[in-house]
């Protein structure tokens, strides 16, 4: 063939030739480890796909973001991440980009651009729209690629990516790589449409097929795609056609597919193809391939080597990288004592709790253009469904104020991506309950960036969630209170504040917090709590509980709106003569026993109360420690006091009687005097 | 420095794997890239190829069945 007729220059075919060879030596010597037992992790093969990758870099450079997932070792390679470090990575080494804390299927290497590698299939997408939205909201030309494959057009949150991604623009790259299997199962056994880039038609945005095998018509494809979308035309959606040749774990050839399948896929690998074609067009000779490959080779051998020479990473490690303060880890028999605020002097204003959060989130935005929000109906003139956001999309603009599609992987994932690069987005989730269809989001991605990342990166983003109960009329799905879903999470941050200054100064801690943080706002106090709360930039540090009432027979541990409840059991019990100590949380994690363990070294009694479920709820936790470090000094068993077993009942009997209200807080820290 | 062969663990759900045959015997020269045996799960076979190249050293019987992770020879 006249070199004329290739359609790409032949300079690009050998640059992505060269890149094609690096994958293909890192993917033998990773099949060689495996098979001889020299490595001992699980591989996700991805040979057969080369092209795609090693033809997208030959148009994006470091400043590019990319997502990935499992299955992107070569993506990993072609976008410039260090080998040795990869290696190392995968082998679980010290000398690894994460501190072999991810392993491959978690590497994050912001210097190549790489900035998040998943493995929950699918999960990429939302997170590619945040880094998105940073490039654009900053006026930077990156483009964001995120690549998944085709049985990841199958789950929710890669539709809520699309469409997000869509209504807002954003210069993001939607790559499926078809390699035609979802991990085992075939199309079409997956799906009825498998013409998934007509999926972004219905979206309403563009959606191109592209041969992933054939370097020069997919460089031609995605130069136009590329510069499209770093031209600010919007999101497209491209499917690259190619064949996995491999099985979905493990090392050799895909045993799923019929031997009639693979050998004609066989015939269409890039790899062979491309090598073929540069000799048959007289681009390269033998010889010249043959030296490329070498050189490869020992690229990848010498990198191998080294990270074999790189010690394991070491248990000491272990609760490093969990948060950016390993302080706030809990850890049995260590309990920090943080300072608390300065007593209040300065200038203050009268607020409901809604009106404090306002304020908070006021302040931090005119102090920072890299604070936004973003959530359902957030924007004027309603503010959010509570009104927690009046006024702001009227004084910052709609781009600052985000109201979004009812999509909450998408909310969350926008927030992660975002603040991965450098952005303090504050997502809204109205009613803590909907944390059920973004939890991957919350508990896989938002609260283990850092640690998976080896602290390369991570998401310093804040969560408001409304959480009803107490109220009555609101139902089984948003009443709840689930907080011990998150406490039970590594890496995420929780706060539950109880009146309108402790839900000022919390929330600006959030915002300026270097970890993801969950601030749950209880809808019954919303309205209900007026103070006068400090104006400007108020902060409360995380992790510091507070005596609300002194008192010397019994100490009551509870946060958010259980709070007064127990207030007014406090005062209840002081007619018989009990004085009972009343401490608040107010933050979960960090938590601080140090002011627990102090009450109840005084009072010799605690009872712990919550609105959440008492069996497996905080209160246990709580319990177990005082009762633990202070069994001998104790008069009576720490006890606790939570919903009981059921769902919340819309039945305003049921449910004022389920949750501890202030007769049964009464009525429980009598049972401890007893004793 | 000798090159330890074990028996790997070539799928997440695989804990042991069948020896199927040895390609070559103690004292034969092997090339890195040769197959030197042909490994059974209970998904494929699969020919194992030498991850070192000198004098393979063949410490168990093939036709048995091992735990992955199992020494099974050397490369000296």
């Amino acid at each position: 063939m006249a070199q004329g007729n290739l359609g790409i220059e032949p300079e690009m075919l050998k640059a992505i030739y060269g890149q094609m060879a690096r994958i293909r030596a890192v993917d033998k010597a990773i099949q060689a480890g495996l098979s001889s037992g020299k490595f001992t992790f699980t591989y996700w093969p991805m040979t057969g796909q080369e092209c795609i990758p090693a033809t997208v870099s030959q148009l994006t450079t470091e400043r590019d973001y990319m997502v990935t997932t499992y299955r992107g070792i070569h993506d990993q390679v072609a976008k410039g991440v260090d080998l040795y470090g990869m290696f190392a990575e995968a082998l679980g080494r010290e000398g690894g980009l994460n501190k072999g804390k991810g392993g491959s299927p978690h590497i994050s290497d912001p210097s190549s651009g790489s900035m998040v590698t998943s493995a929950v299939v699918g999960a990429g997408p939302v997170i590619a729209n945040g880094l998105a939205i940073s490039a654009k909201q900053r006026g930077e030309d990156r483009v964001t690629i995120v690549n998944f494959g085709d049985g990841a057009t199958s789950i929710g949150p890669v539709h809520e990516a699309m469409n997000l991604a869509a209504t807002w623009k954003l210069p993001v790259i939607f790559m499926c790589q078809n390699n035609q299997w979802g991990e085992y199962t075939p199309i079409p056994e997956y799906t009825a449409s498998p013409n998934f880039f007509g999926r972004a038609e219905a979206l309403g945005f563009r959606g191109v097929q592209l041969d992933g095998n054939d370097p020069a018509a997919f460089y031609k494809g995605m130069k136009e795609v590329i510069d499209s979308v770093r031209a600010g035309n919007g999101p497209v959606f491209v499917e690259a056609l190619t064949y996995r040749m491999g099985p979905h774990a493990g090392v050799g050839d895909n045993y799923n597919a019929t031997k009639d399948a693979l050998a004609a896929a066989k015939e269409r690998t890039p790899i062979e193809k491309t090598r073929a074609l540069l000799i048959d067009a007289g681009i390269s000779s033998e010889d010249e391939l043959n030296a490329v490959e070498a050189a490869a080779k020992a690229e990848v051998d010498d990198a191998v080597a080294r990270a074999l020479a790189s010690p394991v990473t070491p248990a000491s490690e272990t609760t490093v990288d969990v948060f950016a303060d390993d302080t706030c880890v809990p850890k049995r028999g260590v309990y920090p004592v943080r300072e608390a605020e300065a007593e209040l002097t300065g200038e203050t204003k009268t607020m409901t709790m809604a009106g404090a959060i306002v304020d908070a989130q006021d302040v931090a935005m005119a102090a920072n253009a890299e604070v936004f929000l973003l959530g359902e109906d957030v924007g004027d003139p309603h503010g959010g469904t509570f009104g927690t956001n009046k006024g702001l999309q009227t004084k910052y603009g709609p781009l600052r104020v985000r109201n979004t599609p009812i999509s909450e992987s998408a909310i969350i994932g926008a927030a992660i991506g975002s603040s991965i690069a450098g952005m303090n987005p504050i997502a809204e989730i109205m009613f803590c309950d909907f944390m059920g269809v973004c939890l991957d989001q919350i508990a896989n991605h938002a609260a283990k960036q850092r640690y998976m990342s080896g602290s390369a990166t991570h998401a310093p983003m804040t969560i408001r969630m409304q959480v009803g109960g107490a109220i009555g009329g609101f139902g089984a799905q948003h009443s709840q209170s689930l907080e011990a879903w998150l406490t039970h999470v590594p890496g995420i941050k929780v706060l539950y504040p109880s009146n309108p200054i402790d839900a000022k100064g919390m929330l600006l801690s959030a915002v300026n917090d270097p970890d993801p943080v969950v601030v749950l706002e209880s809808i019954m106090l919303l309205f209900t709590q007026k103070a006068e709360v400090p104006t400007g930039d108020y902060r409360i540090p995380l992790g510091v509980a507070k005596v609300c009432r002194e008192g010397s027979d019994v100490t009551l541990i509870s946060y958010g709106w259980e709070l007064h409840n127990c207030l007014a059991a406090a005062e209840e019990l002081a007619k018989d003569g009990i004085n009972a100590e009343v401490i608040d949380l107010r933050s979960l994690v960090p938590i601080d026993y140090y002011r627990v363990l102090e009450s109840v070294k005084k009072t010799k009694r605690a009872v712990v109360v919550h609105a959440a479920v008492e069996f497996c709820g905080l209160g246990a936790e709580i319990c177990s420690t005082i009762n633990e470090e202070l069994w001998g000094q104790l008069k009576a068993p720490a006890i606790r006091l939570g919903a009981d077993y059921a769902p919340i009942a819309y039945s305003r009997e049921i449910e004022m009687s389920q949750v501890p209200n202030t007769d049964a807080i009464v009525a429980r820290v009598r049972a401890s005097m007893k004793s | 420095m000798a090159t330890e062969l074990t028996i790997p663990k070539l799928e997440m759900s695989m804990t042991e794997g069948t020896l199927a045959e040895w390609m070559f015997e103690s004292g034969d020269h092997v090339n890195e890239g040769d197959v030197i045996y042909i490994l059974e799960t209970d998904k494929t076979a699969r020919e194992i190829e030498s991850p070192a190249t000198g004098i393979i050293t063949v410490t168990v019987a093939d036709g048995e069945t091992y735990p992955c992770g199992t020494v099974i020879g050397e490369i000296a």
